[in-house]
Parts: structure tokens; C-alpha cells; sequence
């Protein structure tokens, strides 16, 4: 009990000096807004709906994109991490191509696809497939070689083999990578609606910076904070639920 | 086994190749536009052209130098607040709760707010950069503060150190290890985000140019910054590897 | 070919065998560190019998029998199935692996890992359910159809394993060590339920242990495989008839005498 007390004191101390200090002026208002209005603005961005409507634009992109990368990051993996020698042949070029930030791609794809959906949910993909892939190459080389040798006793037939042996007896591992991959998708989402996207969480910030409404843009942030922290709950509280699943 | 790894190797130069020819091929008979599809020979043309007449350096500095400086302070900061938090249990009780809420929060979300109070300026910048930097070094810092083996604690009880000394002398030559893996993956971060406010706010740098050459359409500048920036993210990588392992030679081989 | 009980005849060179190794040998390593693990080994089995090979731990039993199953190449010489070469794994060789926590899949029941042999085997769904409940019963599995192996003693994973093994209807069934890591009373049970179940689904066994006794109670013909490289040092024909019990047969003269000579030729070959 003292420790979520202590743990909490910091944040309510800060919260209560900011509200002082806006309302004795020391701070200027145009930068910092009062946690007050702060709180009336967010009220405000939630009945309108303009709150939600932009999280669903991120939260659209950010799954599409992991959820192609992990599709093919897990495909991938599971062959290359069944074929060393395949993956000796792949594996420096995947290393070539993985230095490459994601948001250096931004400008890419904006001249491809235009503004939009795709154009965002193709750079979350591109940042998201390599964690995936990567675990995905470690699990299926540590998997049991005995079940390895089952699945070519009973002569399954590669994708069947996949299905039923290989991947469920990788999961525990691959998921950690996944989770991994969540959490790269929405930052990297929120990082394209920032610079360059005008959709989403992200745009809705720059939007409430530069048009001097403080208080909407720092609700938003806050509203994205619990979004990131409450996504990196839910992940920690299903992991500990799948046997084995520990990071 | 050295045969074997030259088979691989070149059947790994056999892929890459291959993959740069289709790349060739297909740019050249324009199955897919031009204009954002140039030839692998027009991109590494057009790197050869940035480098010769030496305006590769302006940019690649400033996109350097920021990275650098976010890096750095970000690194300071964290060895210094994780040293802090990770020596005392009750600076961990307190801040602890603090630092899971701010943690998954995207760096890049700051840059509204950063904008706001230090303006489309280099401060603007390097205070992004170390801000998303820092998580990396601080958490690996506290966890390699507080981690110190046990009996070190003892050692440093009995030859009667001060707080000081014992952080000095046996807390932070044990937490190196952790710093210096927080400290890679921070400047991986670094560069990203030096990139990201280039581009947000217009400002000279690698990043800057690709969204420039973008919005002009020349492609081949396009496909030349990416790579560069590829290029650089690996020989960053790769030079704080070889630093690890000139100060962590103290290790045993197979040692976390 | 005439359908042989246990305790036939067994093949002789030259008739064609059900399964039949001729100069089986094998190294690993390359160059300097070749080292050789099988030399020459060459016997029959014939169909319906119960074959044990025994041998010191390391003399290559485990992979005498992963060459029969496929799951190896012989450097030299070959093993020939129904009269045609073994190029790799099939169904109709089951095998039995020893380490049986590893060999079973950790997120299915006992019946789903039982089913998969029948999914691979492609055996349409309808006749699943009926087939997995008649497995079970023969292995004494109905009580402990839901659990997962983890929940399982050792013996009944490894029923489990024989179940799956028995599910894909193999003519040959391949067993290494496989009651190695159980404690005695339940090795016992085993056995002979191994026994019986191979007589009832008349199965061909090839069955690797390293206890003498285990291999001389439950073969029709023990090859004792001495090691350094791996080779054949005998094959005895073991004469003693079925039902075997496991006090009565274990005091049988014929028993005593094969021990005394098994025990003799394995450790002479030590030296």
C-alpha cells in the first residue's frame, strides 16, 4: 500500500504545481495549459467523437500493417529457420535491408500510394517485419528435434507439418516477437501521422499544436500515453496467461 | 567447415545479386513507373554524384551531429537518473510508477509539445531525440545498478566505501555491460528520430532531403538518401559493437 | 508372403526378408575426425517377429534403429524394406522414441496426440473418434484421454506414444530404450502389454534395450550388437515359448543360459 502511494505521490505533486503555477501566471498559457482546461478540452474531444475517430484511424493502421508483417514475418521464419541453408543465402541481404528506418520509407510511400491509409499501414509493415521475422528464425531452430523427426516419420506434408508441429511448438517464443511488433506499430503509426499523414492520433496533435489549442493537444497526449501503457498492459496480462509465454 | 562458409557466402552474393538484377530488369522496362521505381544503376549513379561533388557531407553532418548530441545527452541522463534510481529502493518506489506510464509513450508523440515550446529549431530536436533515447539507457542502467552481485555489496561494506566510491568504482564498471547494450539500441533510436524532426520541421539533413526529393520527384535522390541512411545505421551499429568489445573484454566468453 | 505369428521362423539370407540389413555401416565427421559407428552389421527380420537388439550404452543402437526408421543414411551397405531400399521415413516404420516427454505434443490431449497419427494417415474424420477410443482401451488410456502429457506419470506418456505409434497402423514398429527411464514395476507392465498389443495388431518389432534381461523376455531373437565400432557379435534364437510371465520365464533355464551367454559375449567384447 505505501508503494502505490509513494508511487503516485510524484505524479499528484506535478499535477498540482502545474494548476498552481498556470493559475499565478508563471506559466505562460499559450505553452502550458491548465490541467484543468486540459481536462475540459478532453471532455470535449471525447463527446464530439473527434477523439475516437482519430484513434480508430491510428489503431486501423497500426493493425493493418502488423498484421501484415506478421503474417509474412512468421511464414518467413518458419521456412528460414527450417532451411539453414536458405537462411545463410537470405540472411545478408535481410541484414542489409534491416538498418534502414522505417520512416525513412515515409517519403517512399507517400509518392507511391499518396496520403491515406495504405501509405501508413505500408511503413508500420515494413518497421514491424523484422522482430517477427527474427524470433520467428530463432523459435523454429530451438524446437524439439524429436517432433521435427515425427512430422517426417508420419510424412505430413509440409504445410500440414507447419500447422500442427511446427508453429504451435515455436508459439511461445514467436509471441514475444509479436508483442514486440505491437508496440513498434503503434509508435511508428503515431510517428507518420506526426510528420507527414494527415489522419490519425498523431495529425490531431500537430493540428491542436499549431492551431494554439494547448489544452486539446496535451489531452491528446495523455489519452495516446494511457492508449501505449494500457496496450503494454493488456500484452503483459495475456502473456503471463499463455503458458510459456514469458519474455 | 571453411568450405561451407564459402559456399554460403557465395550464395548469399549469388541472392543479392540476383534480387539487384530483377530490381534492374524491372526498373528498366518500367513495369512499374519510373518515378518511384528508378534502376538500382540511376540510384547508386546518383550516390556516386552526391559524393564526388562532395554534397553528401552537409547533410549526412547535420543528421550526424544531432543524432550525436540527442545521443549523448540522453546517455548521460539516463547513466546519471539510473544510477539514482537503481541504488536506492525508495527513488525506485516513487518513480517507478512514473517512468511505466511515460515508457511506451511514442517519442515522436512529443514533438507537438516540443514544437510548441522551442519552436521548428535544433533544441526542438535534440530534446526529441533525447527524450525518446533515454528509455533504452535509464532502464538498462537501473537494472544494472540494482543488480549488483551481492557479495560486491559485502566487499564494499567491509573495505568501509562511501556511496560514492562504491557507485564510482564497483556499481558502474558492473552495470557497463547493460549500460553499453542500452546505449546501441539508444543511438539506433537516436538516428531514427534525428531523421523524424528533419523531417517535421524542415530542417537540414538526410531525412530533409529524401522528403525533398520526394516531393520533387526524383526518385533515384530518393532511393540514394534511404540508402545512405541504411549505411549509416549499420556503421553505427557496428562501431558500438566493436566498443563493447574492447571494454567488455573482461568477460568470459558466453557471459550475458 | 505367408503371415508369421511371433515366434516364427526367422528369415535366412537370400529368401526375401521383411526387413533385411546387408553391410549396414556408418561414420560421422569428416577426415581426421571420422569416426566410425556402425561396421558391417547385417541381419534379417522376419514378419510378425519380435526382434531386441541389445548392447552397452554408445555401441549405436539408437542409430541402428534411426537407420531402419530413414531417419539416417548408411554410409555403406543398405537396408532394404519389402524388398526395396530405404531412402527415408515412412509411415509404416513407427518409431518409439525413448525420451517420451519430448516426442508428444505438449498442447494436445492424449487423444489429440493419438489423432494426429491417424490425420497424417488420412483417415476420414468420421472414423476417428472410433478408432482413438479402440487405442486407447488397448493401451490402457481411457481415464486419462483429456489430460495433457504434461499431467501424465512417464509410463503413461510413454503409452501414449505407443498408442500414436500403434494409430498409424505400421507393419513395423520401432522401439528404442523406449521403458529406459521408468521405474521397474511399470517397465514390467509394459512389457508386457508391448507383447500383446505387437501379437494382437501383428506387428513386426524391432526393439533396442540395454538390459539383457528385458531383451531375452520379451524377443523372439536377440542380436547382441557389441560396440567400438558398432557390430554384431551373435544372434541367438531365443526358444521359449509364448505366454512368457514375467516370474516364471525370468527363472526358466533357457532364460538363465542365454544370460550367462549374452553376459559373456557383451563383456568379452569390452576388451
Amino acid at each position: 500500500m505505501r508503494r502505490r502511494i509513494r508511487g503516485a505521490s510524484i505524479p499528484i505533486l506535478f499535477v498540482a504545481l502545474w494548476e498552481a503555477g498556470s493559475r499565478a501566471g508563471a506559466l505562460p498559457n499559450d505553452t502550458f495549459s491548465r490541467p484543468l482546461d486540459i481536462v475540459v478540452a478532453g471532455a470535449r474531444a471525447f463527446t464530439d467523437g473527434s477523439i475516437l475517430i482519430a484513434t480508430w484511424q491510428t489503431i486501423e493502421a497500426a493493425l493493418a500493417g502488423f498484421a501484415f508483417a506478421a503474417s509474412v514475418g512468421v511464414l518467413c521464419g518458419a521456412l528460414l529457420g527450417l532451411a539453414p541453408r536458405l537462411e545463410r543465402i537470405v540472411g545478408p541481404t535481410v541484414d542489409a535491408l534491416r538498418p534502414i528506418p522505417a520512416i525513412a520509407l515515409m517519403p517512399l510511400a507517400l509518392l507511391m500510394f499518396g496520403f491515406g491509409l495504405t501509405m501508413e499501414a505500408s511503413v508500420v509493415a515494413f518497421a514491424c517485419v523484422w522482430p517477427v521475422l527474427l524470433v520467428t528464425i530463432a523459435a523454429v531452430r530451438g524446437i524439439e528435434p524429436r517432433l521435427l523427426e515425427l512430422a517426417r516419420t508420419l510424412e505430413m506434408p509440409f504445410g500440414s507439418s507447419l500447422r500442427k508441429i511446427i508453429l504451435p511448438a515455436a508459439l511461445a517464443r514467436i509471441v514475444v516477437g509479436l508483442r514486440v511488433s505491437v508496440g513498434v506499430s503503434l509508435v511508428v503509426a503515431i510517428t507518420v501521422e506526426i510528420v507527414i499523414n494527415p489522419r490519425g492520433l498523431g495529425y490531431g496533435m500537430i493540428i491542436a499544436s499549431q492551431s494554439l489549442k494547448p489544452d486539446l493537444m496535451y489531452a491528446q497526449l495523455l489519452w495516446l500515453g494511457f492508449l501505449g501503457w494500457g496496450l503494454n498492459e493488456a500484452l503483459s496480462r495475456a502473456a503471463r496467461r499463455w503458458p510459456g509465454a514469458q519474455p | 567447415m571453411r568450405r561451407l562458409r564459402l559456399v554460403s557466402g557465395v550464395g548469399a552474393a549469388l541472392f543479392a545479386a540476383a534480387l539487384l538484377v530483377l530490381w534492374q530488369v524491372l526498373a528498366d522496362r518500367e513495369f512499374i513507373s519510373p518515378v518511384f521505381f528508378p534502376t538500382p544503376t540511376r540510384t547508386l549513379a546518383e550516390l556516386y554524384r552526391q559524393v564526388a561533388e562532395g554534397t553528401i557531407w552537409t547533410p549526412l553532418g547535420a543528421t550526424t551531429l544531432r543524432m550525436f548530441y540527442g545521443w549523448v545527452l540522453a546517455s548521460l541522463l539516463g547513466v546519471v537518473i539510473g544510477a539514482a534510481i537503481g541504488s536506492s529502493r525508495t527513488a525506485r518506489e516513487f518513480l517507478e510508477p512514473l517512468l511505466e506510464f511515460t515508457r511506451p509513450l511514442p517519442a515522436s508523440a512529443i514533438i507537438p509539445a516540443a514544437i510548441l515550446f522551442l519552436g521548428l529549431s535544433n533544441a526542438m530536436s535534440i530534446s526529441v531525440i533525447a527524450f525518446g533515447a533515454i528509455w533504452p539507457v535509464l532502464l538498462a542502467s537501473v537494472h544494472g545498478f540494482s543488480s549488483v552481485e551481492p557479495q560486491l555489496l559485502e566487499v564494499s561494506g567491509t573495505l568501509r566505501l562511501t556511496r560514492a566510491q562504491f557507485i564510482a568504482k564497483i556499481a558502474a564498471p558492473s552495470a557497463l555491460p547493460d549500460i553499453l547494450a542500452g546505449a546501441r539500441v539508444s543511438l539506433a533510436i537516436s538516428l531514427i528520430l534525428a531523421v523524424v524532426t528533419e523531417m517535421q520541421a524542415s530542417q537540414p539533413g538526410l531525412g530533409h532531403n529524401i522528403l525533398l526529393a520526394q516531393r520533387s520527384f526524383r526518385s533515384p535522390e530518393l532511393y540514394a538518401g534511404i540508402v545512405t541512411l541504411g549505411l549509416m545505421g549499420f556503421v553505427v551499429n557496428q562501431g558500438i559493437l566493436k566498443v563493447e568489445e574492447r571494454l567488455l573484454g573482461w568477460r568470459a566468453p558466453g557471459q550475458p | 508372403m505367408a503371415v508369421t505369428k511371433n515366434g516364427g521362423a526367422p528369415g535366412s539370407g537370400g529368401k526375401e526378408c521383411f526387413l533385411s540389413l546387408r553391410g549396414v555401416s556408418l561414420s560421422f565427421g569428416l577426415g581426421d575426425h571420422r569416426r566410425p559407428v556402425l561396421s558391417e552389421v547385417s541381419f534379417d527380420v522376419a514378419k510378425g517377429e519380435f526382434l531386441c537388439v541389445v548392447g552397452p550404452s554408445g555401441c549405436g543402437k539408437t542409430t541402428l534403429l534411426r537407420l531402419i526408421a530413414g531417419l539416417l543414411a548408411p554410409s555403406a551397405g543398405e537396408v532394404v524394406y519389402q524388398g526395396r531400399p530405404v531412402t527415408g521415413p515412412s509411415r509404416d516404420r513407427a518409431i518409439v522414441f525413448q525420451d517420451y516427454s519430448k516426442a508428444l505434443l505438449p498442447w494436445r490431449t492424449v487423444k489429440g496426440n493419438i489423432a494426429l497419427g491417424l490425420e497424417a494417415c488420412e483417415v476420414a474424420k468420421s472414423q476417428r473418434e472410433a478408432r482413438i477410443g479402440e487405442l486407447l482401451a488397448k493401451t490402457g488410456l481411457q481415464h486419462a484421454a483429456h489430460q495433457h502429457p504434461n499431467q501424465l506419470s512417464g509410463g503413461m506418456q510413454q503409452r501414449v506414444q505407443i498408442a500414436r505409434s500403434l494409430a498409424q497402423e505400421p507393419r513395423l514398429l520401432l522401439m528404442d530404450e523406449p521403458f529406459g527411464a521408468l521405474d521397474a514395476i511399470t517397465r514390467q507392465t509394459l512389457q508386457d502389454e508391448v507383447v500383446r498389443l505387437a501379437a494382437e495388431t501383428h506387428t513386426t518389432v524391432v526393439f533396442i534395450t540395454h538390459d539383457l534381461e528385458e531383451a531375452i523376455y520379451l524377443g523372439d531373437r536377440v542380436i547382441a550388437l557389441a560396440d567400438n565400432p558398432g557390430h554384431v557379435a551373435a544372434m541367438i534364437e531365443i526358444g521359449i515359448p509364448r505366454p512368457r510371465s514375467q516370474l516364471e520365464t525370468r527363472e526358466d533355464p533357457r532364460f538363465l543360459a542365454h544370460r550367462h551367454r549374452l553376459f559373456g559375449l557383451l563383456q568379452g567384447h569390452r576388451q
